[in-house]
């Protein structure tokens, strides 16, 4: 505790002075929301947003618990959300108070993560799954089984994700293991699944994903919904969204206020600003995933029939916030695949 | 105040910087690896000694405590690429240093400078570079295709082969420069009197350039070897990910595997197989001091 203290202090001296009246600290999935919006924001309240990028639920979660991160608004996926409330490391802002809440849809109240809606209010939802490129790969994609036990002809024609959290989830899926298992025989099983799989996998890489499966270096690639839909549907990319009947992976991404946090009330008005229906709907144009807020269908660019993506036919598993003992066991599998 | 006492409170400011960014650091990682850990990250404050333990036994898939060789077999890959990195580090600077060495003086510079100047780009950037050179359709195999050399490849990408060329690329500059800095010292007219001797040119490379450009290549070998060993982006990037490096490891143990104590147990083993190989060639450099 004394080491977090101190290294408060010593990070505290440094963004003292951007705690004058109008700075906001955003630190967010990277280039997941529109510039077009945050520069509307900065002229319709004079506040200036500094924007910051991260790739991995992970890195978010390891800036906060090293101390004061200098942000104000953060956008976790719902098991980390869970983790960071559990652990003390967001403020609560009665997000149920604020008029965003009131845009947010219904079944997305009250969830696990956030059961009394005291810290978060959500931006985008979407699964995680596999996408084919359709030049390289002919067969069906209604099972993991094509992903996970490929035929002979996919040697080094698939790739992965670098960390374990969506892929494990997937491979549990396939297994009908279930998520966050504690139990090392099942664990084995994934760890089984992923070792055999292994001479097939080209890269286990979690960037520059658009050009590897859509200029069809690869025919398999671990991805998210509207990443493929984006590069389908922009790029005119020979790709499909599997929709494999074991289900997909979900994810759920919140605006959360990191404790301590020297801009709330700046915050509070971002995911305002965000939530209203006009500005709701340029984001979900801007970034291709599912709006929890609701939106103007008229105007909406994405639809089931020109983004199925984004509507799956299957069903959506969350990933859960594991204990030790269970995360363990997902580090174990990652570390003896890639030991 | 006399001179005596300002020679060592003089150095006050020295120390107080060294005290802040080296030692505190450090004294904080060794008490983190002795620490315990927390459930989702973080740690609480104790004195454990687990961490260490993990690093050769854990538990096996059946439950039962039992020796791991995974994360040996992680330390054991990353000496031998960084050391492989260095031997093929030290075999190219040699020549390049000593074609540099002889070259006019007016060219001597901006040889010098054409050698750090990779060094103003960012490293992510250079590394990436070499994702267009080797990967699928890259310069490369375009060249080769358009020699008629091969019909159809596999990828360059994504092979242990890549990785040693992105660690040989990033830091052979750090070999060249103290390699250059030894041969410059060279007195030609040993080298004269050793073929005046019937020395051949092969045992003159050997008895006489070698030995006396030693020194530069050990600390070039330091310069290369040691940030080998902390090696992420090149494993991630020319590598694929497939295997991890150190990095990798301890990055994964305070990221998503969640355990503080055990990653910064592997820094702390990392820091100690450097202290190790420094000690080692600080021994060889006073052993040589004694013999001259």
């Amino acid at each position: 505790m004394t080491m977090r203290i101190l290294l408060t202090s010593a990070l505290l001296a440094l963004p003292a002075a951007a705690q004058a009246e109008g700075v906001l600290n955003l630190y967010i999935w990277s280039d997941s929301i529109s510039p077009e919006l945050i520069a509307k924001f900065e002229s319709e309240t004079g506040i200036k947003v500094n924007v910051d990028g991260f790739n991995s639920n992970e890195d978010l979660l390891t800036k906060l618990q090293a101390g004061a991160s200098g942000y104000d608004l953060v956008t976790p996926s719902q098991h980390f959300l869970k983790i960071m409330a559990d652990e003390g490391l967001l403020e609560d802002i009665d997000a149920h108070d604020l008029a965003a809440y009131q845009a947010v849809d219904e079944k997305w109240r009250g969830q696990w993560w956030d059961e009394t809606n005291e810290y978060s209010i959500p931006l985008a939802f979407g699964t995680a799954g596999f996408t084919v490129n359709r030049d390289q790969y002919k067969g069906p994609v209604d099972s993991w089984a094509a992903f996970f036990e490929p035929g002979e002809d996919l040697k080094g024609k698939i790739a992965s994700l670098s960390y374990p959290d969506e892929v494990v989830g997937a491979a549990q899926l396939y297994l009908g293991v279930p998520f966050c298992s504690e139990d090392s025989a099942e664990m084995k099983r994934v760890y089984d699944l992923l070792a055999a799989q292994k001479p097939f996998v080209a890269a286990y890489t979690s960037d520059n994903i658009e050009n590897r499966i859509g200029g069809g270096e690869v025919a398999m690639h671990f991805w998210w919904d509207g990443n493929s839909m984006k590069t389908r549907a922009n790029d005119g990319a020979p790709i499909e969204y599997a929709m494999p009947k074991e289900g997909l992976v979900g994810w759920l991404d919140s605006f959360v206020v990191p404790k301590g946090a020297a801009n709330v009330e700046n915050a509070k008005k971002f995911i305002d600003f965000m939530s209203t229906v006009e500005n709701a709907t340029a984001q979900y144009n801007f970034y291709g995933h599912s709006a929890p807020v609701k939106i103007d269908t008229a105007s909406a660019k994405y639809t089931p029939e020109n983004a199925p993506e984004l509507f799956p036919t299957v069903k959506v598993e969350f990933s859960r916030a594991c204990s030790p003992a269970a995360q363990d066991l997902v580090t174990k599998v990652w570390t003896q695949l890639l030991q | 105040m006399n001179w005596r006492d300002f020679r060592i409170w003089g150095l006050a400011p020295a120390w107080v910087i060294m005290a802040l960014t080296l030692v505190l650091p450090i004294g904080i990682v060794v008490l983190v690896s002795l620490s315990i850990r927390g459930a989702y990250g973080g740690f609480d404050w104790g004195l454990s000694f687990d961490s260490y333990a993990k690093i050769l036994f854990e538990e096996d898939w059946d439950g039962n405590l039992a020796f791991t060789p995974q994360y040996l077999a992680i330390i054991g890959r990353t000496l031998w690429l960084a050391g492989l990195t260095t031997l093929i580090c030290a075999a190219l600077a040699l020549p390049a240093a000593y074609v540099i060495a002889q070259a006019p003086a007016r060219w001597k510079a901006v040889l010098v400078y054409l050698v750090t100047l990779p060094f103003w780009v960012s490293m992510i950037v250079r590394v990436y570079a070499w994702i267009i050179i080797l990967g699928n359709d890259g310069v490369i195999e375009k060249t080769l295709r358009g020699l008629g050399l091969v019909a159809d490849m596999d990828s360059l990408l994504f092979t242990n082969g890549a990785m040693l060329t992105g660690l040989v690329y990033s830091y052979i500059p750090l070999m060249i420069l103290p390699v250059f800095a030894s041969i410059e010292k060279l007195d030609p007219a040993l080298i004269e009197a050793s073929h005046d001797l019937y020395g051949s040119r092969w045992v003159t490379a050997r008895r006489v350039i070698l030995p006396l450009t030693l020194p530069g290549l050990m600390a070039g070998a330091v310069l290369v070897f040691v940030p080998c060993l902390g090696a992420v982006l090149e494993p991630i990037l020319l590598g694929g990910g497939k295997v991890m490096l150190m990095g990798n490891l301890i990055q994964t143990q305070f990221g998503g595997g969640r355990n503080w104590p055990f990653g910064a147990a592997i820094a702390v083993t990392l820091m100690g197989l450097v202290m190790i190989f420094l000690m080692l060639n600080a021994l060889r450099a006073r052993r040589e001091v004694s013999h001259a």
